[in-house]
């Protein structure tokens, strides 16, 4: 169970997030959901404890985030490039991920084994290193390493970015499983409404830092966030108008 | 041209460079300053010194036949330090410009370099004294004119030569061969370099040969770059092959021999750390300069000093970017299973490895006495104890990322480099000489090595409290350092 309390960052007193409750149960796959700039990657790094709250504190399985590094066995994350180290080669990397979460090599190539579709044959054995490697390829990379070593709660930003589109449909596959088994809570973002809502059982939108909706996935999901989306840009065409004809008087 | 002159104007004063803090700005004006007084003074004074010194009626006959010896490591320099500023083509190549335009403002802008006006420094104010005592005006200038050919010469070898390392070992061993061969007065280079060089001044017609080669060099290298001018082609970042070692057999000590493989991984497969450990090897030898001297043996702190710097090469020189090291990728490294005191720990017992490496390798100091290698053991043991800690902490507050894999620039780059680390640098190089020359003045020799040496045994026995209160600090500018070392440079 994660649960956010009365969290806000601001950065010099410009507020970019606040949220003042949001609870996510164990097992759940969490959807986030907004424009640039609405917050997504400012509340994961928050449940990383990359960036400071103002205010407020995330608890993860009862552990207050910003206080205790007792979180870090049991939750893993791929935010960006910086999540990889490029000198390595991805067996390599995995091996890394997999000794720091205490896992052996024969475990890891066990577990690097159920990804074989995933890979495409594109990852293992390519005698390169991660920074030689296509933008979707590294992706791949960093998505697999981030389910070494069984972690309880995985965090994935933007994880269908850059991605083919069979491996889009292969990610998919994956975190369904994944949630359906209960192995871990899974926080997803994404651009792409049809992704989340199909992979994702809860969806929060965000807007300029703000929690505007909480759904639980159903049918008409889709169809309610297409909307709410398609609202905002005639909001602002609207508003763009009105400031023409502003400027025109 | 104007166009391009404006954007890499533009991508000069929107650099890091121009947001840098006032502190590190200074540093670099007063560095260049520095390096420049130094060519200028020995421009004006060293014809004068060389005609003194060694009593000669031609000085100019002497510098010409050791000119050979300044272009070839001019070369070496160039291919460790210069940084080529080509990297970023990519929007050029769709963009309404020719190509043949693009090139010659590329390898144009390659001439403004710290690597040829440097010289130029030393070679004007050179040039000028010949005249004022009283050279022909023509050969002087016609041997200037092939001075400054040369080097540009220089600076476009080093773009044919500067992606195979195979170039410089070459150029070291045959710049080495002939410095043997001179020394040991088997063959001397410098007779044939002297008839060479000055045949610029003595036949002035000749300085058409330097001005072919500039002239060839410049065309090898625009047709080089120009065959190549595509986006997979010379000036795009090259895929390395990978390496074969994967330092495996480290496996068998545990963790800590994890982590020491993957910082292995680290230096052998990045060109910024590589510089690092190259330069660290090279202080190995720092003892030479002053156990070799006499006006030295009786500077008991001047021996101490050095013998920090004999153990301590790679510790100061590698431990000062701990841990901008890891900066591509921190976030990781934060949000990882592993606690920041491990990830601390894991980078002493690197520099501390490394440490009694170097002592280990010291031994044929033994050669000098026992005095002086107990100074280097006594010194080992206060890097291991002390200086690693003290290094670590220093750290803590240094928040420029590095990029791994480029070379460090002279002089522009600051990457890494904070006023911080030049304080934290007076315990490191200070502390010791203090800790042994106290004890030395009112007591003896041995009560200063005692000192010293027991100086790093108590660290050692604190080192959980050290790491401790290290880690403390750490985590104090945690968020501080990830958003840091998150900046795009």
């Amino acid at each position: 169970m994660i649960t956010i309390d009365n969290i806000s960052k601001e950065y010099n007193t410009v507020e970019v997030l606040r949220i003042d409750e949001l609870n996510i149960p164990e097992g759940q796959s969490f959807g986030l959901v907004g424009n640039n700039g609405a917050g997504k990657t400012t509340l994961f790094s928050l449940f990383l404890d990359l960036i400071q709250p103002t205010r407020g504190q995330i608890t993860s399985q009862g552990i207050v985030v910003s206080e205790s590094e007792e979180w870090k066995p049991f939750t893993s994350a791929f935010i960006d490039e910086s999540f990889l180290i490029g000198y390595l080669t991805a067996e390599e990397y995995f091996y890394f991920i997999g000794e720091l979460r205490g896992r052996s090599k024969a475990q890891v190539d066990e577990l690097l084994s159920g990804f074989k579709d995933f890979f495409h044959g594109e990852i293992l054995n390519q005698k390169k290193y991660l920074r030689d490697m296509s933008k979707g390829n590294q992706k791949k990379v960093g998505i697999v390493g981030a389910f070494i070593g069984d972690p309880k709660v995985v965090i994935l930003d933007e994880p269908f970015a850059n991605l083919d589109p069979t491996t889009q449909i292969r990610l998919k596959q994956l975190l369904k499983k994944i949630t359906e088994e209960r192995q871990a809570t899974i926080l997803v973002s994404s651009h792409d409404l049809m992704h989340v809502t199909e992979v994702c059982e809860r969806i929060v939108v965000l807007e300029s830092g703000k929690q505007v909706k909480d759904i639980k996935t159903s049918e008409a999901t889709l169809k309610e966030l297409e909307n709410y989306f398609a609202d905002r840009a005639n909001q602002e065409d609207q508003y763009d108008k009105t400031e023409e004809a502003k400027k025109e008087d | 041209m104007k166009r391009l002159l404006s954007l890499s104007w533009k991508s000069f004063t929107r650099s890091s460079y121009f947001q840098m803090n006032l502190a590190i700005r200074i540093l670099i004006i007063l560095g260049f300053i520095y390096f420049g007084g130094i060519a200028l003074f020995f421009g004006v004074t060293s014809f004068y010194i060389i005609k003194k010194a060694l009593d000669v009626e031609d000085p100019l006959m002497i510098v010409n036949s050791f000119l050979i010896y300044w272009f070839l490591a001019d070369l070496l320099i160039r291919f460790f330090l210069q940084q080529l500023p080509v990297l970023n083509i990519k929007p050029f190549l769709i963009l309404p410009f020719k190509r043949s335009k693009i090139i010659r403002y590329l390898l144009s802008r390659t001439g403004v370099s710290f690597f040829n006006i440097f010289p130029l420094l030393f070679f004007v104010p050179f040039s000028i004294v010949l005249l004022v005592e009283g050279y022909a005006i023509l050969g002087t200038l016609t041997w200037f004119l092939s001075m400054f050919c040369l080097i540009f010469m220089n600076n476009f070898i080093n773009f044919l030569i500067n992606k195979t390392n195979g170039y410089f070992y070459g150029i070291l061993a045959i710049t080495g061969t002939f410095a043997l061969l001179e020394i040991y007065e088997i063959f001397k280079i410098t007779n044939i370099a002297d008839v060479f060089f000055s045949s610029f001044y003595d036949q002035p017609y000749f300085v058409i040969v330097p001005m072919a080669l500039l002239f060839i060099s410049y065309k090898l290298v625009y047709n080089y770059v120009r065959k190549h001018f595509y986006v997979d082609g010379a000036i795009a970042k090259k895929e390395e092959k990978i390496s074969k070692r994967d330092f495996n057999w480290l496996d068998r000590f545990g963790k800590m021999g994890f982590f020491l493989k993957n910082d292995l991984k680290l230096i052998t497969r990045n060109v910024r750390p590589r510089q690092v450990v190259l330069m660290s090897f090279l202080f190995l030898f720092y003892g030479l300069i002053f156990y070799t001297q006499d006006i030295y043996r009786d500077m008991q702190g001047f021996i101490a000093f050095a013998s920090i710097f004999v153990t301590g090469g790679f510790l100061l020189s590698f431990g000062q970017y701990v841990p901008a090291w890891d900066s591509e990728y921190y976030k990781l490294m934060m949000s990882q299973n592993i606690s920041y005191k491990k990830y601390l720990e894991s980078k002493w017992s690197l520099m501390t490895t490394a440490c009694f490496l170097s002592f280990i390798l010291s031994a044929p100091y033994i050669y000098f006495g026992w005095e002086i290698f107990s100074m280097i053991a006594a010194g080992a043991s206060f890097n291991i104890g002390l200086n690693s800690f003290i290094t670590l902490y220093g750290g803590a507050l240094n928040r420029q990322p590095m990029k791994l894999n480029e070379k460090a620039k002279a002089f522009s780059n600051t990457q890494a480099f904070s006023p911080t680390q030049l304080i934290i640098t007076i315990p490191k190089l200070i502390g010791p000489i203090i800790l042994f020359y106290i004890p030395y003045k009112f007591f003896n020799y041995e009560a200063g090595i005692i000192t010293l040496a027991a100086s790093g045994v108590i660290g050692l026995l604190l080192k959980n409290q050290f790491l401790n209160f290290i880690e403390k600090t750490y985590q104090k500018g945690k968020y501080k350092t990830i958003a840091a070392f998150d900046e795009k440079q």
